[in-house]
């Protein structure tokens, strides 16, 4: 598959995704109004459609604040700015992206927004502390790898839809079984919904997984080692990241995958089992090596242990 | 490439003179195969060839790029040399050098030889950074701190924007050199571009981006 290959393919399932979002609401409509009646159709659909086209065209902003991600000029960050010029430059992007920084301990990073104009790529202060000039270059070239290959808008959609379908699933079920509490029984409409949510939210953060593949993110990193030239530099950085086990104070299921690593960390419980199965991102190790053969080296720690 | 056209229509008994409908029918079908292969590569000529438009705008994209970044480097520079004259005036033959190289980059006509001339010049500037090394008040001084910092970034981005402008000129050179595109190249003018500042083809290439392999990196 070429670049354009995989920009259109970015394409098509931006639009396939933007289709099951309202079909999944119009079907959630049709069963609200056959149990209960009146026009919940219609209300129902016509929520999701304004939530859609907004999310189609502010979705950076979302992202932006639910992550914390604030803009920042050249004179606070100059090494960050510069380095998401130098990558811009490298990638051929007509404009350089915004810059963001999230204050945030734990080293991470990610793109979002729609076209490679409004796109932006935002960067933890815990990663500027971490890491080097060569390794933070080679992380925000995977991210500018992101907004070249086209995938940040439909990571950015993802995100937000999902995000919401979560959100509703989470207010719905509050509602029903604890909101209700005053009234005897709850309120069936929103115990319908409730359900039905509860049924949904797992299988569209499965959605993710099947939308959006590991294999972006190994396409990231190749796109950073054609960018910067130095696919050691992002080995480093991912050896670095892996190292580290902070997790992101504002990360969740809907957002994780926008990042350049896996931002759930070490958790224990039901989460760290589900990890493997739900898995936004290819381990770590993969990646390091993955890159070890596209460079012909090996760093000096051992990959894999 | 249709092929309904009225064949049975019994004019052949009426008119004898006129060459029988099959006749007719066939040439009819003959020029639409013709019309339609006409078609069909007319096409695939503006096909091609907005793709070479569209690699030949990207590399002049490429190279504005790279040429942005030359210019504020030849800007620099004389404030660099007047940062350093200030303390160390009698350095002179690293001025001269330094100044030649800036002349060179300034009159050099297209990427090749601006490659050189920029080769020459950020081996001049490392030379004068090196002879900075002996005076602390100088390398201490606010003003060539921020030079030192600005001409760094320039090649920083310079290094940058050549390795996408190769890519692309490597793209393109390969696309107007194979065989299908070569025949549209030729007839609507497109040349080969020039590298800037590559010691071999082979680097323009690499890394190859695999975008069908589950994370099998292309050699």
């Amino acid at each position: 598959m070429t670049l354009e290959e995989q920009v259109r393919s970015n394409r098509i399932r931006s639009a396939m995704l933007l289709l099951s979002f309202g079909l999944v609401f119009v079907g959630i409509g049709a069963a609200v109004q056959a149990v209960y009646g009146g026009a919940w159709l219609i209300i129902i659909a016509t929520i999701a459609f304004v939530y859609a086209l907004i999310s189609w065209f502010a979705n950076g902003k979302m992202i932006a604040s639910w992550t914390g991600a604030r803009p920042v000029t050249k004179g606070e960050y100059p090494e960050l700015v510069r380095a998401v010029e130098n990558a811009s430059i490298g990638a051929g992007l007509a404009q350089t992206p915004q810059v963001r920084v999230v204050d945030d301990p734990s080293p991470n990073a990610f793109a979002a927004g729609g076209s490679p104009k409004s796109a932006y790529i935002a960067a933890t202060s815990g990663l500027l502390g971490m890491m080097d000039k060569r390794e933070l270059e080679a992380v925000v070239a995977h991210e500018v790898g992101h907004v070249r290959n086209r995938d940040v808008r439909l990571m950015s959609l993802t995100a937000v839809l999902v995000g919401v379908v979560a959100l509703v699933a989470d207010i719905s079920l509050r509602l029903a079984f604890f909101g209700g509490g005053r009234r005897r029984g709850g309120n069936p409409i929103l115990m319908i919904i409730g359900i039905v949510m509860l049924i949904l939210a797992p299988i569209a953060a499965f959605g993710i997984q099947m939308s959006l593949s590991r294999r972006r993110e190994y396409l990231a990193d190749e796109s950073s080692a054609e960018i910067t030239g130095d696919p050691e530099g992002l080995a480093m950085a991912l050896w670095k990241l892996k190292l580290d086990t902070t997790e992101l104070r504002h990360a969740n299921r809907a957002t994780a995958h926008l990042y350049i690593e896996t931002p759930l960390n070490n958790t224990s419980g039901v989460r760290s089992a589900l990890s493997g199965l739900f898995a936004t991102h290819p381990s770590l190790d993969s990646r390091i090596e993955s890159l070890e053969k596209m460079g012909g080296f090996q760093l000096p720690v051992p990959a894999g242990q | 490439m249709r092929g309904g056209e009225p064949a049975s229509t019994g004019g052949a008994k009426t008119n004898p003179a006129r060459p029988p409908p099959r006749i007719i029918a066939g040439i009819v079908i003959f020029i639409y195969v013709i019309a339609g292969v006409v078609v069909l590569i007319a096409i695939w000529i503006v096909l091609i060839f907005n793709h070479l438009i569209r690699l030949g705008n990207e590399a002049k994209r490429g190279w504005s790029n790279i040429d942005v970044q030359l210019k504020r480097r030849t800007d620099l520079i004389p404030n660099l040399v007047e940062a350093v004259k200030g303390y160390a005036a009698h350095e002179r033959q690293v001025f001269e050098e330094v100044t030649a190289a800036r002349t060179a980059m300034q009159q050099a006509s297209g990427p090749a030889q601006a490659g050189e001339a920029n080769k020459q010049a950020t081996a001049a500037i490392g030379r004068l950074f090196a002879v900075s090394e002996a005076y602390p008040a100088l390398r201490a001084s606010e003003n060539f701190q921020k030079l030192q910092d600005e001409l760094t970034d320039t090649e920083d981005k310079i290094a940058a924007a050549r390795r996408y402008y190769n890519q692309t000129v490597y793209q393109y050179n390969t696309r107007i050199q194979s065989f299908p595109d070569l025949i549209v190249a030729k007839l609507g003018g497109f040349h080969e571009r020039e590298f800037f500042a590559l010691d071999s083809p082979a680097e323009a290439a690499l890394p190859n981006v695999d975008f069908s392999g589950g994370g099998a990196p292309a050699k």
